[in-house]
């Protein structure tokens, strides 16, 4: 008999490496007299896309678009060191970094900008859709391009290194006091299941995953990421399994060490919330990890509420649910 | 050393191979075709994924001895950024690529399916794309663009 289920999971997670330990990102900005500018950060993008990020947070603070942008990273010989791509770091920690350093190379344009457009101050400048000019006034407003090329024929350029680091404190391991990480990222998932009673094998129908992400900077990439934490999730909570041996990896294939694969995956509806962390690059904060860790609870719960089986250790094998089900038989 | 014929993305070639030479080597080594990306190298993860005479083999586990003969066609053959293939396009404009290392093997197995059978089912396009494994994107969009490139073919 098919049985199904629905299970709920929350979680909340503390991003960043966290206990005080030093967590800094780098970059360095030029703004070019082409109108565009370069970005170099040790940030490695491995597919989670934060050169893309990179590339839109630099955009919005020049009034460009993300095409103008020129992002280098992960080159050792030339690019300041970011930390590693994990602990959900990059969006928010390197992303902060190249925020920092963009301002601080705007700063010095606006200022120079401000005294060839004769305004008292640089707060009259404005950078938008490839133009900078002085706010409110039309006539006092040239292509970005002309402003740093007319710049560089008297020597001025705009360059900026900067960094930025985590606040993160270590717990007192007396009292368990302490400010371990910043920011936290909160989910909540549901997940429906089909258990089959006599085969003790478990679909997952669909998953609804819920996510705070302070700002969604790249949605297609909020939505890709949570999809991707989904399918992990799942195959946590279903299928995978270590098995070691005298320390030795017994199952060390993919056709021993399951994953899920096209055919596992149920419709997943990905959603954020969107409650800007006022520390983060224009409000955003990290989601790579977090987005798999409700899942797994949602779907155990879901198999605990399709058939009555609670299980206690991962990955619930049709073996453990076939079981649990002889023990309520019995029971 | 074994002399084989075979044609590789619509352009004939003569290749010397060695008897124990995979399918994958003599494409990225001889050929200069990196497309083809190697995962497990045991025909787990269908990243070495090409099209040989009209079906998805894995190239790893395909000696090029035997591919003698064959016609075949790698991710090179498939579209290019100036004229992208209606599956590429699709994963673009959804965002179905992460890390990129299953994509060529995703798009071969794509286009294959949608090259026989050009209005799949939701669980046809599943079973197609269950050799190729992904960790990064859940899969979730790379069924919805194959399913927009067999949209965009049926119109």
């Amino acid at each position: 008999m098919k049985k199904r289920g629905i299970g709920l999971g929350c979680s909340w997670y503390g991003t960043g490496y966290g206990n005080g330990f030093p967590d800094v990102s780098s970059a360095f900005v030029e703004i070019h007299d082409d109108g565009s500018a370069t970005v170099l950060t040790g940030a490695v993008d491995v597919g989670q896309g934060s050169n893309s990020i990179f590339a839109q947070i630099a955009a919005e603070e020049l009034g460009l678009e993300s095409k103008d942008i020129c992002v280098y990273s992960g080159d050792t010989d030339a690019t300041p060191d970011s930390g590693t791509t994990a602990a959900t770091r990059q969006t928010y920690n390197t992303g902060n970094a190249v925020l920092k350093a963009v301002r601080q190379a705007k700063s010095s344009l606006l200022d120079y900008a401000a005294h060839e457009f004769s305004c008292p101050t640089s707060e009259g400048i404005e950078l938008k859709e490839g133009y900078i000019g002085v706010k409110g006034d039309p006539s006092r407003c040239m292509p970005l391009a002309d402003m740093v090329f007319q710049a560089r024929l008297k020597g001025e350029r705009f360059i900026s290194a900067e960094s930025s680091t985590a606040r993160s404190t270590p717990v007192d391991p007396e009292t368990g006091q302490g400010a371990p990480y910043w920011p936290y990222a909160f989910g909540c998932q549901m997940a429906e299941v089909e258990v089959n009673t006599e085969t003790g094998m478990v679909r997952v129908l669909k998953v609804v995953a819920v996510h705070d992400v302070g700002k969604a900077l790249n949605p297609t990439q909020v939505e890709g990421q949570i999809a991707g934490g989904v399918t992990q999730g799942i195959g946590f909570a279903l299928l995978e399994e270590l098995e070691l041996k005298e320390g030795k990896i017994n199952n060390p294939a993919l056709s021993s060490y399951l994953i899920p694969t096209a055919l596992d995956v149920p419709s997943i509806e990905a959603l954020f919330v969107e409650d800007a962390e006022c520390t983060g690059p224009f409000g955003a904060k990290g989601l790579g990890e977090p987005a798999m860790l409700p899942t797994v609870a949602a779907i155990i719960n879901a198999i605990d509420d399709a058939v009555g089986v609670r299980i206690t250790s991962l990955p619930a094998t049709p073996e453990k649910i076939l079981q649990g089900l002889a023990e309520k038989k019995e029971g | 050393m074994i002399e084989i014929k075979l044609v590789v993305n619509d352009k004939p070639y003569t290749l010397e191979v060695e008897p124990s030479e995979r399918l994958i080597d003599a494409l990225r080594n001889r050929l200069g075709l990196l497309g083809t990306k190697e995962g497990c190298g045991e025909g787990e993860c269908g990243a070495c994924t090409v099209i040989m005479d009209g079906k998805t083999v894995n190239s790893c586990l395909v000696l090029a001895a035997q591919a003698n003969g064959s016609v075949i066609t790698s991710i090179e053959g498939v579209g290019n950024r100036r004229s992208p293939h209606p599956v590429q396009k699709a994963f673009v404009e959804v965002g179905a690529v992460q890390c990129g290392f299953c994509t060529p093997g995703m798009v071969l197995s794509a286009k294959n399916l949608l090259d026989k059978n050009s209005k799949p089912s939701n669980e046809e396009i599943g079973i197609a794309m269950s050799g190729n494994l992904c960790r990064c994107t859940g899969y979730d969009k790379i069924l919805r663009a194959v399913k927009i490139a067999a949209e965009e073919g049926k119109e």
